[in-house]
C-alpha cells in the first residue's frame, strides 16, 4: 500500500469528522456554483448575442424616436442584408400586473428575416403575417399567460395608453439561447394607424442583420455616416455592445458577486484548513510512531497532504452532483420561466463546474500546507512523548 | 454553573481553529449585513424624498415618470384644484417636469456609455423641494442653457461636473453651473435644466412628464385622487409621492435582497458546519476535562450549556467581526441601474440598528445551532471512563 493511498484510508478514521467536512466543501462549492452561475448568466447574452447584427437608435437617447423611412436608408448602407424596426410598446397583460415582459411593435413582414433564431411553425407564421391584430409570443410567456394559438387576449399600454386587442397567431421558440421567450411581437401598423397623425410613422430603433461579422464597427460608422448631417443623428451598435452597455450599468452588482465568490473560496479553505489541522494534532503520536519506524518529513507531509485531496475531491464532487439537479432542474429552471427577461439562460457552464472542482481540490492543498508543514517538522522523540 | 471564564480560555487555548471557524462566521455576518444594508440604502435614496403631502400625477396606466406625458392644459387644471396648497403670492405649490434619459459617455470606462437622467425643472423648484441645496457654484438661472448636477453623479460621466460642459443633443451644449445635495435622494443621480430648455430639446413642448402637488394637508389626498381620476377627460393617475416612490424602488431593492439573503443562507450552512466540525474537536480532546467536571460535581445540563456558550461565544466573536466590517462599507458608494428608469443611480449601503442587531443575532443562532450537537455529546461524556482516558 502506497503513502497517498494509505491517506486516503485515513479519512475515514474519523467518520463524523470527514462527512461533515465532505458536507461543508460540498455546500461552499453549491454556493460558488450559484454565484458564478448568476454571473455567467448575465454575460450570456453577451457572449451569445448575435455578431451580424446592429441596432440603431436615436444618438440622445433610447426614449426618443427615429423616423420609419430611417430603415429604408440603412438597407441602402453597403453589407446590410435586411432590415427591421420595432418600437417598444410596454404592454401589461391585465391578469399579470406585475409582470415585466417585452412587448415590441415590429415590421412583420422584415423580423423574421432579421431574427432568424425565432422558430416558428411555417402555418403560424403565415396566418401572423396575415392578421394584423396578430400576436407572435414567445413559448415561455406564452405558457405563463395560459395564452394558446387563436386566443383573443387584451394588453393595456402603459407607453399607449388604453386596451389593445390582439389575436395570438403564432407561438415562437428559440434556436439560440440567449433569445428572450418571453417576448411579444406584434404589427407595428396596428400601432401606428391607431396613433394620432403627429405621432405616426415613428419607430424605436432599427434592427439590421449584416453579411459578414467582422466588417460590424466599419458598417455602424457607415450608418452613422449616413444621418450625421440630417436632423435626428444616430448611434449604432453591435447587438454585443447593446448588450454590455446594459450590463455596464449592473458592473457594481458582478463585481459585488465576484467578491462574494472569492469570500466563499476563502470560506472553503478555513473550513478544509481547520478540519486537516484538528485531524493532524490529534495524530501526533501517530506520526511520531512512523517517524520512529523510519519515515521521512517528506514522507508525513504527503501523508497529510493526500489527505486533504481525497477532502477536496469528494467535497467538490458531492457538491457537483447536488448543484447540477438544484441549478439546472430546480432554481434555472424556475429562474429562466419568472425572470426570463433578464436571464433568458441560468444553467451551470461547464467551465464553471470545472472551476469549482479545480478550486475545491487547490484549496484542500492550500489549507493543508500549514499543518503538513507543522507535522513534518515535528521531532520524532516530541511527537512521541505528546498527550491527548 | 461553569464559569465562562473556563470557556473563553479554552477558546484561547485553541486559537487557530477558533479564528479559522469565526473568520468564517464574520463572513456570512459580512455578506448577510452588506445585502441588507444596501437594500435598505436603496429603499432609503429611491423614498426619502417622499412627502405625504404630495402627490405625482401621470398618465393613466404608464407606471413611470419617463413614460408618461401630462398636457400643458392639464396641468393648470390640476393646479387649480382647492385642495392644492398655495405659497404666500397666491401661485398653487406645483412643479410640472420633463424627465428624459440620455446617453453619455462615462469616464474611464473605455468609452462605454450609459444613461443620464435629465429633468427639466421650472423656476420654483427650490422652494417646491425645500431639502435641495446648491452647495458647490449656484443655481441655474431660468431660461437659460444653465444646469446644475447632482452630487453622485457629477464626475462619472464626461462633462458632467463644475464648470464643465456637454451637450444634451447635438448642438445644444448645456454649462454646469452647479452641484446641488438632497441627502443622498435618488434626486442626486439626476441633472436638473431648465424646463423650456429641456422641453424644446426633447420636443416636448405639448406638455410636461408629470406634475408634482403638494397639497394644503396630507388628508387631502384622497380628495384630490378621486377628484383627478374621476375626470375622464384628464385620463390621469394620482399617487402618494410615497407610494410611487416605493413602488419604483421595489423591483431595485427586492433583487438585491434576494441575492443577498440567499447567498448568505448557503453560507450559513457552510460556516454552521465550520462550527460543527471545531467543537466536536473541542469536545473530543477535552473528554478528560470533561470527564473531570463531570465528577466534580456539575450536571450534564451545565456542561450542556457550558458548551453552548462557548459555540455562542464564537459565533459572537465572529458577528461583531462580520458586522464591523459591513459597517466600513458605510464610507462605499455603489452604483447600479435602477429597473423602474433604466438609468444609473448611486446608492449607498445604509446601516440601520435593526439590520446589524439581526446580523448579529443570526451569527449567535448560527453559533447555537453549530454548538448544539457537540454539546449533546459532551454532556453524555461517562465521567469515570473520559478520566481514565477510555
Amino acid at each position: 500500500m502506497n503513502i497517498p493511498l494509505l491517506a486516503a484510508r485515513n479519512v475515514t478514521r474519523n467518520k463524523l469528522r470527514t462527512v461533515l467536512t465532505t458536507l461543508g466543501v460540498a455546500v461552499t462549492v453549491l454556493t460558488f456554483l450559484l454565484i458564478r452561475t448568476v454571473v455567467a448568466a448575465w454575460y450570456v447574452g453577451v457572449e451569445a448575442a448575435s455578431k451580424d447584427r446592429i441596432a440603431t437608435r436615436h444618438k440622445v437617447s433610447f426614449i426618443m424616436q427615429l423616423p420609419k423611412h430611417y430603415a429604408d436608408t440603412v438597407r441602402q448602407v453597403p453589407g446590410v442584408q435586411a432590415a427591421t424596426w420595432a418600437q417598444w410598446f410596454g404592454g401589461k397583460e391585465p391578469n399579470h400586473e406585475g409582470e415585466f415582459f417585452a412587448t415590441l411593435a415590429v415590421e412583420a413582414k422584415t423580423t423574421l428575416d432579421v431574427y432568424d433564431e425565432l422558430v416558428v411553425p411555417e402555418d403560424q407564421k403565415r396566418a401572423w403575417l396575415e392578421d394584423r391584430q396578430g400576436i407572435l409570443a414567445g413559448d415561455v410567456i406564452a405558457k405563463k399567460f395560459g395564452w394558446k394559438v387563436g386566443d383573443r387576449v387584451n394588453l393595456s399600454g402603459t407607453i399607449y395608453p388604453g386596451d389593445w386587442q390582439f389575436t395570438v397567431d403564432a407561438i415562437y421558440t428559440a434556436a439560440r439561447k440567449s433569445i428572450d421567450r418571453s417576448t411579444v411581437f406584434f404589427h407595428w401598423d396596428y400601432l401606428n394607424e391607431s396613433l394620432p397623425e403627429a405621432r405616426r410613422d415613428r419607430v424605436g430603433w432599427i434592427v439590421s442583420r449584416i453579411d459578414d461579422p467582422a466588417k460590424s464597427a466599419a458598417i455602424q460608422s457607415a450608418i452613422d455616416a449616413t444621418f450625421d448631417s440630417r436632423d435626428i443623428q444616430t448611434l449604432s451598435q453591435s447587438e454585443r455592445d447593446l448588450n454590455n452597455s446594459f450590463l455596464g450599468m449592473m458592473s457594481a452588482v458582478l463585481g459585488a458577486l465576484d467578491i462574494v465568490s472569492v469570500v466563499i473560496l476563502v470560506i472553503m479553505g478555513l473550513i478544509l484548513g481547520n478540519t486537516i489541522a484538528m485531524g493532524v494534532r490529534e495524530r501526533t503520536t501517530e506520526y511520531g510512531v512512523m517517524r520512529a519506524l523510519g519515515f521521512t518529513p517528506r514522507h508525513i507531509a504527503t501523508f497529510v497532504l493526500s489527505e486533504a485531496f481525497t477532502l477536496g475531491i469528494a467535497g467538490g464532487a458531492l457538491g457537483l452532483a447536488i448543484a447540477y439537479p438544484f441549478v439546472n432542474q430546480g432554481v434555472g429552471a424556475a429562474i429562466e420561466e419568472n425572470m426570463g427577461a433578464f436571464f433568458p439562460y441560468f444553467r451551470i457552464l461547464p467551465d464553471t463546474a470545472i472551476t469549482a472542482m479545480i478550486l475545491a481540490v487547490v484549496l484542500a492543498l492550500v489549507g493543508s500546507i500549514i499543518p503538513a508543514w507543522q507535522a513534518s517538522r515535528l521531532r520524532t522523540i516530541d511527537a512521541l512523548r505528546q498527550v491527548g | 454553573m461553569i464559569p465562562l471564564r473556563y470557556n473563553a480560555r479554552s477558546l484561547v487555548r485553541r486559537r487557530a481553529t477558533t479564528i479559522a471557524a469565526a473568520l468564517g462566521m464574520a463572513l456570512v455576518v459580512f455578506v448577510l449585513a452588506a445585502s441588507l444594508m444596501l437594500s435598505s440604502g436603496i429603499k432609503k435614496t429611491m423614498t426619502q424624498s417622499g412627502r405625504s403631502n404630495v402627490a405625482i400625477v401621470l398618465r393613466k396606466g404608464s407606471d413611470a415618470e419617463l413614460a408618461s406625458g401630462v398636457e400643458k392644459a392639464h396641468v393648470s387644471l390640476i393646479s387649480a384644484r382647492e385642495e392644492v396648497a398655495r405659497d404666500p403670492a397666491g401661485a398653487p405649490m406645483t412643479v410640472g417636469e420633463v424627465v428624459v434619459v440620455i446617453t453619455q459617455e462615462k469616464l474611464g470606462g473605455q468609452g462605454a456609455i450609459s444613461n443620464v437622467m435629465i429633468r427639466g425643472v421650472p423656476e420654483n423648484v427650490y422652494t417646491f423641494r425645500p431639502s435641495v441645496h446648491v452647495v458647490e457654484g449656484r443655481p441655474a438661472r431660468p431660461g437659460t442653457d444653465e444646469v446644475v448636477v447632482g452630487a453622485r453623479v457629477r464626475g462619472r460621466f464626461k462633462g458632467v461636473d463644475l464648470n464643465q460642459s456637454f451637450e444634451l443633443k447635438k448642438n445644444l451644449p448645456v454649462q454646469v453651473v452647479g452641484i446641488f445635495e438632497d441627502d443622498g435622494s435618488s434626486y442626486e443621480s439626476e441633472v436638473w435644466g431648465d424646463l423650456e430648455t429641456v422641453r424644446r430639446g426633447f420636443g416636448r413642448e405639448d406638455g410636461v412628464s408629470s406634475v408634482r402637488v403638494q397639497l394644503a394637508s396630507a388628508d387631502k389626498m384622497d380628495a384630490f385622487k378621486t377628484a383627478v381620476e374621476s375626470d375622464k377627460q384628464l385620463q390621469l393617475e394620482v399617487f402618494p409621492e410615497q407610494t410611487y416612490f416605493e413602488k419604483s424602488s421595489e423591483g431595485t431593492s427586492a433583487f438585491v435582497n434576494g441575492l443577498g439573503i440567499t447567498i448568505a443562507v448557503f453560507f450559513s450552512i457552510g460556516a454552521m458546519i465550520g462550527a460543527l466540525i471545531t467543537m466536536y474537536a473541542s469536545v473530543a480532546q477535552r473528554r478528560k476535562e470533561i470527564g473531570t467536571l463531570r465528577a466534580l460535581g456539575f450536571s450534564k445540563v451545565a456542561i450542556l450549556t457550558s458548551f453552548l456558550m462557548e459555540s455562542a461565544m464564537l459565533a459572537a466573536a465572529g458577528g461583531v467581526l462580520g458586522v464591523l466590517s459591513a459597517l466600513a462599507l458605510g464610507f462605499v458608494k455603489f452604483s447600479m441601474m435602477n429597473f423602474a428608469s433604466w438609468s444609473e443611480v448611486t446608492f449607498s449601503f445604509n446601516p440601520t440598528p435593526e439590520i446589524l442587531v439581526f446580523a448579529v443575532i443570526f451569527g449567535g443562532v448560527m453559533g447555537v445551532i453549530g454548538g448544539f450537537f457537540p454539546a449533546v455529546r459532551a454532556a453524555r461524556v461517562p465521567p469515570i471512563a473520559a478520566m481514565r482516558g477510555a
